[in-house]
């Protein structure tokens, strides 16, 4: 499938993107922008309904993950191991610290006020954004993990880290000292995705291997009872069975579905309380890399660019595509009701 | 002497005899008359005494001019003394006792020409003085001094005036003195205002006089010094009152820091910026380091003019960095404050999702949040109103609140119901399998909740008219009423009864039918056991959406997905290809020995194992693939397990991978059981190569490969 055929089923392709993998995007909690990062060293700032590249932030080395602070400064993970903060308007950075190695993933808590950050080199950081302006003057805590750190979600004041070796540890940010629960990932490979409802009730996991792990932080045995596991992005073709990563979940912020994007391509939307697929939209170029519901949830926005899992070969240009969200395609079903017989 | 004048006269008279002989002889000679011999001796005798006239003539006015001399002298002394102011009366005696005129002068002199040398003397004192009190008249005031004033009065050079000099003098050096002081205090207040304003203190004293700069010894002192100097100071001053504080004179000459906000033009001043500060580190717990920074400022708050002494502290640079720092916290505070409206809406939302309400409009504080943003409204009445709105449905959750929970179990109550239902529509309910036991167990306790719904109901619908009756507005729930809702529910369970009834008629009448012709034909197979049956709907609303119309799609074999779920189920536990890509997922440095390389994400091999249900696994015989021919695991594909179960219209939308219309049919995932269970390798080899890749192997994230490449460029 080429490109060229995909505006109407795929969605507007925003102009400019990034001109190499992207690493993350994700729409504000206020508006429809959109920050990108990526691997090409830059942090791009897209007004999402206007399809305008707002600003875009030359970095030393990729940006692997980034997040809004508010609409008028965000946040980036660099690969050279720096958190830094960006003020849109002025293009002023300010580096919050750095860590030993990588950034791979950035969070900022509303609740807590402050930034987190998973890196690399097997620590949890957290920093305080008002404290920028000198080295480490931001840094509020540094807290060791087992594994690199793959993967963060945030939800009120909970946070769940996923780390290689299939680790999941839940923490309440109110107390870092330890965390509130230590898990090991119910599916049996490499972590890839891991996000929180947004009721706050559990989080979903998603691994290399074309699976999802719904899971609940309640450890009594009446709600434990309710996780499960399903597959996904995966292709049967004349008995062969082709696997695929899931590289991204993204929870609608009304209707609490979710939409995974795999290595296929494909992005699924799942209705996890009745556990049925509601819908599946049409193929995209190339991986999916990344998932964002706008605020509203009336926006997706898509990346499709090659995320790497088959090592350094040719693949499809980078591109972002902005979907209008139609309800349908959102709404928990009820389970049908079978008409009366005849 | 006198005898040699003696002498010389006794010889003038022989000579003057010998003479008179001489010319008798002459005479007698000659033979002269008397009379002509007595008138040539008269001649001679009026001669003599004219020349003794002539000496004495002389001798007179010797005398006469020695008397004047001596007279000039005398007055002149006496001038002199008068002008130096001494008494000259010791002159008068020596004049009395002196001899003669000459003898009279001889003393006089010496006597002036002291007089003289000390007169010179005392003009050389005056003349000096005179010219110090120039000096400094001069530089007391340039043009003030008047050089004829300044004239030395010759004849007046008396010891008084000279005194009268000295004072004046004296006067005049201590009011200079007085001066420098007072300009070396103003120095130092301004030099004291300069390094408070941050001004350059050199250049303003140079502006005001090149001599104060202190590279000069003697330090301009003029009237005019002085008072720009003070003006100096004044302006200085003022400076720094209008800085300190809110006055703001419309001066253009004045600093002024406008920061504009929309129209409105602040202008920011020290104590301004300070007691500002102070409001916003209060707001926001501004840890103590950061306040430490500041402390110059805030301590400035209250403080008089006099009272701010500290260099810089009213700087324009240091009053911008103030400013800065306000700013930067009065963006944070506004960042805050609409973080903490967000917590708040959030706050709301879930207060409302648990009581089942339903906002009245869907973007209230969305609105609100643009407006905060937008600066018209104030953020905290915005928080105001979000609290006001929290409280409101916290009173209304309340009084909800025993509906609610009577909902909840009615609701769980159906759930049950539904689930009994599909449950004795199983037909191997009874066979002994994995948790059948548990599965009675329920559907006992299942039944005796079914059976209290009617009661629950009934009360429900009690409390709820009540509820209504009492507030004259209608109960919804999520946005729907929830009478209608129990309604609604009354009206399928009827039906359901009536169905449950047609269809033990007509099994009834079936049986006649078949005893007929059993007696007619013989036994025959009994037919298949009728299958429609009504779910009740099943009203799971908390997810926010509208009441949705029950979906009439009808399947025939409505009672099957279950069973196919659970055979799924089983596959994803157990289906050994499930746990084939632990090799081919992991990403290792060095080549498996003995297995020929493979790409990651390849189709999938699956590796020989016994599938532990083969009963239920349809086996499809997969494709070799490369060198690896390892019997393949009977895999299923998804399409296909559901195909048998769906519409024609569902596994289109299934099969296709561009769907032109969204799916209106929901797909049930693939789920396996959480936790997966242990794999069965029964390949030992399978076995070994994996405890090799485990320990050997490091897992790597695509992103990491992804780097060390880039880093290795």
């Amino acid at each position: 499938m080429s490109a060229a055929t995909l505006p109407p089923a795929g969605g507007r392709e925003l102009s400019r993107p990034p001109s190499d993998g992207i690493s993350n995007l994700r729409f504000s909690n206020h508006s429809d922008l959109l920050l990108v990062s990526s691997w090409d060293r830059t942090l791009r700032l897209y007004d999402a309904g206007a399809n305008a590249l707002k600003g875009e932030f030359a970095h030393a080395d990729p940006v692997l993950d980034c997040c809004f602070h508010d609409d008028s400064s965000g946040f980036s993970a660099g690969a050279d191991g720096r958190v830094r903060r960006f003020v849109f308007a002025s293009g002023k950075e300010d580096i919050l610290g750095r860590h030993d190695s990588p950034v791979r993933c950035v969070e900022y808590s509303y609740a807590a006020g402050q930034v987190i950050t998973g890196s690399w080199d097997k620590t949890l950081k957290c920093w305080d954004p008002r404290g920028s302006g000198g080295p480490d003057r931001a840094l509020v805590g540094t807290y060791p993990l087992p594994e690199r750190v793959y993967s963060l979600s945030l939800v009120g004041y909970r946070l769940v880290v996923a780390t290689a070796g299939r680790h999941v540890n839940v923490y309440d940010l109110r107390n870092m000292s330890q965390p509130e629960q230590r898990r090991e990932s119910s599916l049996k490979y490499q972590t890839r995705c891991v996000r929180c409802y947004p009721n706050g009730t559990g989080y979903a996991l998603s691994s290399i291997e074309g699976r999802v792990a719904m899971e609940f932080f309640d450890l009594s045995e009446a709600a434990q009872a309710k996780k499960y596991a399903f597959k996904c992005h995966r292709k049967s073709e004349a008995g062969r069975d082709t696997v695929y990563p899931v590289n991204a979940i993204a929870f609608h912020p009304i209707y609490g579905t979710f939409a995974t994007g795999g290595c296929d391509g494909y992005v699924n939307v799942w209705d996890g309380n009745n556990k049925k697929r509601l819908y599946q939209y049409s193929k995209y170029p190339t991986s999916i890399a990344a998932l964002s519901f706008s605020r509203d949830g009336r926006l997706l926005a898509i990346a499709s660019s090659y995320t790497f899992e088959e090592g350094d070969t040719p693949h499809e240009p980078d591109a972002i595509f902005v979907r209008n969200v139609n309800e349908v395609e959102v709404k928990p079903k009820p389970k049908a009701l079978p008409a009366p017989p005849h | 002497m006198a005898r040699v004048s003696t002498h010389q006269l006794l010889q003038l008279e022989k000579t003057c005899g010998s003479l008179l002989y001489e010319l008798q002889i002459i005479w007698d000679e000659v033979g002269e008359s008397d009379d002509e011999r007595d008138k040539m001796l008269l001649e001679l005798e009026q001669e003599c005494l004219e020349v003794y006239r002539r000496k004495v003539d002389q001798a007179n006015r010797c005398r006469a001019q020695l008397r004047q001399a001596i007279a000039d002298s005398e007055a002149e002394l006496a001038s002199i003394c008068s002008s130096i102011g001494e008494p000259p009366v010791h002159t008068r005696q020596s004049n009395q006792g002196a001899g003669s005129l000459k003898e009279e002068l001889k003393s006089i002199a010496p006597q002036l020409d002291e007089m003289r040398k000390k007169k010179e003397e005392r003009l050389h004192q005056f003349l000096e003085v005179i010219k110090q009190i120039r000096k400094i008249s001069l530089d007391i005031s340039p043009t003030d001094c008047n050089p004829s004033k300044l004239a030395v009065d010759e004849s007046d050079l008396s010891t008084k005036k000279l005194e009268d000099l000295y004072r004046q003098l004296e006067s005049l050096q201590k009011e200079k003195c007085d001066r420098l002081n007072q300009v070396m205090e103003y120095l130092s207040a301004l030099n004291a205002l300069c390094s408070i304003l941050g001004v350059d203190f050199i250049a303003t004293i140079r502006e005001i006089h090149p001599s104060l700069d202190g590279s000069e010894i003697s330090k301009s002192v003029s009237n005019a010094t002085i008072e720009s100097l003070a003006a100096a100071i004044r302006r200085l001053r003022e400076i720094k009152i209008e800085r300190m504080q809110k006055v703001i004179p419309q001066n253009e000459n004045v600093f002024r820091f406008c920061y504009s906000l929309e129209t409105d033009v602040y202008v920011w001043q020290l104590q301004d910026l300070a007691s500002t500060m102070l409001e916003l580190w209060n707001l926001m717990d501004t840890p103590i380091e950061e306040q430490r920074l500041f402390q110059n400022v805030t301590s400035n708050i209250a403080a008089s003019e006099e009272e701010i002494t500290e260099p810089d502290t009213l700087s324009l640079d240091f009053l911008n960095y103030v400013e800065a720092e306000v700013l930067r916290l009065e963006e944070l505070k506004i960042s805050m404050m609409k973080e903490l409206v967000l917590k708040k809406k959030t706050e709301l939302e879930e207060l409302r999702r648990r009581a089942h309400l339903v906002a009245d409009a869907e973007n209230d504080t969305e609105f609100v949040i643009n407006a905060i943003e937008s600066g018209a409204i104030d953020a905290s009445s915005a928080l105001e109103q979000i609290e006001a709105q929290i409280s409101t449905v916290k009173d209304d959750a309340f009084s909800r609140k025993e509906i609610l929970e009577r909902v909840e179990k009615w609701l769980i109550a159906c759930e049950e119901e539904a689930w009994l239902e599909e449950y004795n529509r199983d037909e191997n309910r009874y066979n002994a399998g994995r948790g059948a036991h548990l599965s009675l167990k329920r559907a006992e306790k299942a039944r005796a909740l079914v059976n209290k719904i009617p009661a629950m109901v009934e009360t429900l619908v009690a409390k709820i008219t009540q509820w209504e009756q009492e507030r004259s507005t209608g109960f919804i729930y999520d946005g729907v009423r929830l009478l209608s809702m129990l309604e609604e529910y009354t009206i399928v369970r009827q039906e359901k009864e009536q169905e449950r009834k047609r269809q033990r008629d007509q099994k009834k009448l079936q049986g006649q039918l078949i005893a007929e012709q059993e007696a007619l034909y013989g036994s025959k197979p009994s037919p298949s056991k009728p299958q429609s049956a009504k779910k009740v709907a099943n009203r799971r609303l908390s997810l926010g959406g509208a009441l949705l119309h029950p979906s009439k799609a009808d399947y025939p074999h409505s009672a099957k997905p279950v069973r196919v779920a659970k055979r799924t189920d089983d596959l994803g536990t157990f289906s050994p290809s499930a746990c084939h890509p632990v090799k081919k997922l992991s990403y290792n440095a060095h080549q498996e020995v003995g297995v020929p390389a493979r790409k990651p994400f390849a189709p999938l091999v699956p590796v020989n194992s016994i599938p532990p249900t083969p009963s239920k696994v349809n086996s499809i015989p997969s494709t070799p693939l490369k060198a690896n021919n390892i019997p393949s695991t009977p895999s299923k594909p998804i399409t296909s397990a559901y195909g048998e179960n769906r519409t024609p219209n569902t596994m289109l939308a299934a099969a296709a991978p561009t769907p032109k219309t969204p799916t209106t049919v929901p797909v049930p995932m693939h789920v396996a059981t959480t936790p997966a269970s242990t794999c069965y390798f029964n390949s030992e080899a399978v076995v070994a190569k994996v405890a090799v890749a485990q320990v050997e192997e490091t897992e790597y994230s695509f992103e990491e490969r992804r780097l060390s490449l880039y880093l290795s460029r």
